[in-house]
């Protein structure tokens, strides 16, 4: 005890600095201990307008990139087993180029057949001609012997059957010439519709099929045997909703960007609005679509990726698309939305716009 | 005077301790219970702005909107991002075959807005992952009751396969139930399909606008309901003030607690004031006036009180800090404005029994010290 005072008393003196100190202690306890309710910036960029944009009227839609042609699920003429394949994904072809052909043996064969029954239509040709020139020599003869009694009428008869016979001979012939001709053609043109072309020039999206499997034209692939479009260049197509879209300002460029990398955003021109208003096919992950929500579909041209870049954008990628909303009355057309039926403005606005 | 019978004074210094330790601890398990109903909107630390169905109520009593209302949010002025959220319950199916109803959180497939703050385990981006989910570390403990790791478990989520390959560190819901976040693409085939799936759309304000004006916006441009994450959490605090039973119960303890501090406080401060009434007397016979003697006491009341009031918030700090680490108390704080409610209390108790107690005081004559 010596070290304390002699006085110290416990409750006058030890005790309110223990309370103190507890006082103290709580403050800080209270203060570190309460929650972490900042806000805070995302870490990965979220898809957001920018630009002109950020701050004015404008409308939004999810989308897909889809080949200027959209996209042609190549199909096949005839049935049968795929022998040759002729191009890969990511190839560009030409008009006509050649795609896959299909198992050509038995046209072939018929070729050589219909060509064995053109050689056949001749010999009958030749034989009928020799048989032809052979009854009018004979004709001649009888008729130039001028004794009625020489030649028996029943002679003459005959020599005139025979010439008449062996010219329909030859004529029947020639008819089977032609036929066999014929056949040849058609047979030809079989093969050439077994070698499947493409329809326009463009890009192989996808290749479904390899040498040795059957394609039929009877359907029972599950899968286009090959998609292709023309991605030089490469549209998008925007669902907005319909309550939205008669804010659009249609012909306005769109800024969009792909899903996962919203900071890189490009100008997309404005194609052309689709003229039927679809249902939603859903753009947004949904696992079976049943929404009755309908939207109308906008076409954006995308600007062709610079030289030596990673394309940004592939076919059939989801973007997010900001487009600019009609400015003209800004105030006015928000009053439009408030109230949901106004037919006589809204639809005029709209026609004016299109 | 206080201080000169021990026991009486610890007796005094336990009824206003005692006093104040129940009403500070009562009223921060109630603040803390009640903002349990807004820990889903606390638990998502970027959105500014929630947009939801006009007649969604709270994180948990909502109803899904169509999914092109993100893009009718993304088109009013003022909106810097918008990602969708989804909040559905499900029923799981654990390995030992239990069933257990989760919530789960879909968050934005390429940004993950939506997620908390911090990790406990794993990284935010295993979500890439297929069937990939992270569990919130309540969920670790009411799934997990034997303590083994829940990284790389396998759940069935609607006849789908759920890896677990993170936990994050959120707070638990008023209902302390298990959450599973995963990937909005995801979530949809977890919970069983409805029409429209979509529950919110979480929104950030570009600079320069507030969220107070952004929600005005919405709601004009949308028709949609938009709440700023402030009001958003008080409408879930309000919906579990309304439904349930807890303040009324909690108010009961407070005022009981009040009132043992009354009774206690006052008796003792009766039974000193009239031990000591000849030296009260004995100071007015020398001339010490009454306003003195008020003062006098007041001090020393004042002194006891605070010494008391400092034990029973220290109580209270020593009550939380050593439930911390039990999941259920999870999160929980002691809000500054409880112990300055505490302190009032306090303070409001001294001065009414003191002022009980020091009226028959007042009237003594100096002669009672003679008595």
């Amino acid at each position: 005890m010596a070290l304390l005072p002699e006085n110290l008393s416990f409750s006058r003196k030890i005790l309110p600095v223990i309370a103190l100190i507890g006082l103290i202690f709580a403050a800080v306890f209270i203060w570190r201990g309460l929650p972490d309710r900042e806000l805070a910036e995302p870490d990965k960029e979220p898809p957001r307008a920018q630009g002109e944009l950020a701050d004015s009227a404008r409308v939004a839609g999810a989308g897909v990139v889809e080949p200027s042609s959209e996209i042609i699920d190549i199909g096949t003429a005839l049935s049968g087993l795929v022998t040759d394949l002729r191009v890969q994904p990511g190839d560009y072809v030409e008009k006509g180029q050649p795609l896959f052909v299909v198992d050509d043996r038995a046209v072939r064969s018929r070729i050589t057949e219909a060509g064995a029954a053109i050689n056949e239509a001749r010999a009958a040709i030749e034989e009928a001609q020799t048989a032809r020139r052979t009854a009018q020599q004979q004709l001649q003869l009888y008729r130039q012997v001028e004794d009625a009694a020489a030649v028996s009428r029943a002679e003459v008869i005959r020599a005139e059957g025979d010439a008449a016979a062996a010219n329909s001979r030859l004529k029947l012939a020639q008819a089977r010439l032609s036929a066999a001709q014929a056949s040849a053609g058609s047979a030809r043109t079989e093969l050439g519709r077994l070698t499947v072309r493409a329809p326009i020039a463009g890009e192989i999206l996808a290749v479904n099929i390899r040498p040795g499997e059957f394609v039929s034209t009877m359907g029972g692939n599950s899968q286009p045997f090959i998609r292709m479009g023309q991605t030089r260049p490469l549209y998008i197509r925007v669902d907005i909703d319909e309550a939205e879209a008669p804010r659009i300002d249609l012909g306005k460029d769109a800024v969009v960007s792909p899903r996962g990398a919203a900071d890189q955003q490009v100008k997309a021109s404005f194609v052309r609005a689709e003229p039927l208003v679809v249902p939603k096919t859903s753009l947004t992950n949904s696992a079976s679509e049943r929404v009755d929500v309908r939207v109308l579909q906008v076409l954006y041209q995308l600007p062709a990726p610079a030289e030596g870049q990673n394309a940004l954008f592939r076919v059939g990628q989801q973007i997010d698309a900001f487009i600019p909303a009609k400015q003209s009355g800004s105030s006015a057309q928000n009053g439009e939305g408030e109230s949901p039926v106004k037919p006589a403005s809204a639809p005029a606005s709209n026609g004016a716009a299109q | 005077m206080l201080t000169g019978d021990k026991q009486k004074f610890y007796g005094l210094l336990f009824g206003i301790a005692f006093s104040t330790l129940l009403i500070t601890q009562q009223l921060t398990i109630f603040v803390n219970l009640i903002e349990r109903g807004a820990s889903g909107v606390y638990n998502v630390p970027t959105a500014d702005v929630w947009v939801m169905d006009e007649v969604s109520r709270t994180t948990d009593v909502n109803f899904p909107m169509p999914a092109t209302a993100l893009d009718k949010v993304r088109g009013v002025a003022g909106v810097e991002w918008a990602v969708p959220h989804l909040r559905a319950n499900a029923s799981v199916r654990t390995q030992e075959g239990d069933l257990e109803g989760v919530g789960i959180v879909g968050v934005d497939d390429a940004t993950l807005i939506g997620l908390p703050k911090n990790m406990i385990e794993g990284d935010i981006n295993v979500l890439a992952q297929p069937d990939s989910v992270i569990i919130d570390d309540v969920g670790v403990t009411n799934l997990f009751e034997n303590g083994q790791s829940p990284i790389g478990e396998r759940l069935e989520l609607n006849d789908q396969r759920a890896v677990i390959r993170g936990i994050g560190d959120s707070i638990p819901s008023f209902t302390s139930q298990v959450v599973l976040y995963t990937k909005y693409s995801q979530a949809l085939r977890y919970v069983p399909g409805t029409r429209n799936r979509m529950t919110f759309v979480l929104v950030g304000a570009s600079d320069g606008v507030s969220p107070d004006e952004l929600t005005k916006r919405i709601s004009e441009q949308t028709g949609l309901r938009a709440r700023t994450r402030d009001e958003f959490a008080q409408d879930g605090v309000d919906f579990i003030i309304e439904n349930t039973g807890i303040p009324v119960n909690f108010g009961i303890t407070v005022v009981l607690g009040f009132i043992v501090g009354v009774a206690i406080v006052g008796l003792t401060f009766s039974l000193f004031i009239r031990d000591n009434i000849k030296q009260f007397g004995a100071l007015k016979a020398i001339g010490v006036t009454n306003r003195k003697i008020a003062g006098m006491v007041a001090v020393q009341a004042g002194m006891v009180g605070m010494i008391g009031y400092g034990l029973g918030v220290l109580g209270t700090v020593g009550f939380i800090s050593a439930f911390s680490g039990v999941p259920q108390f999870k999160g929980f704080y002691i809000p500054w404005q409880v112990p300055l409610v505490s302190f009032a209390a306090m303070v409001l108790i001294i001065a009414l029994t003191g002022w009980v107690a020091l009226r028959g005081v007042m009237k003594t004559e100096p002669a009672a010290v003679f008595r």
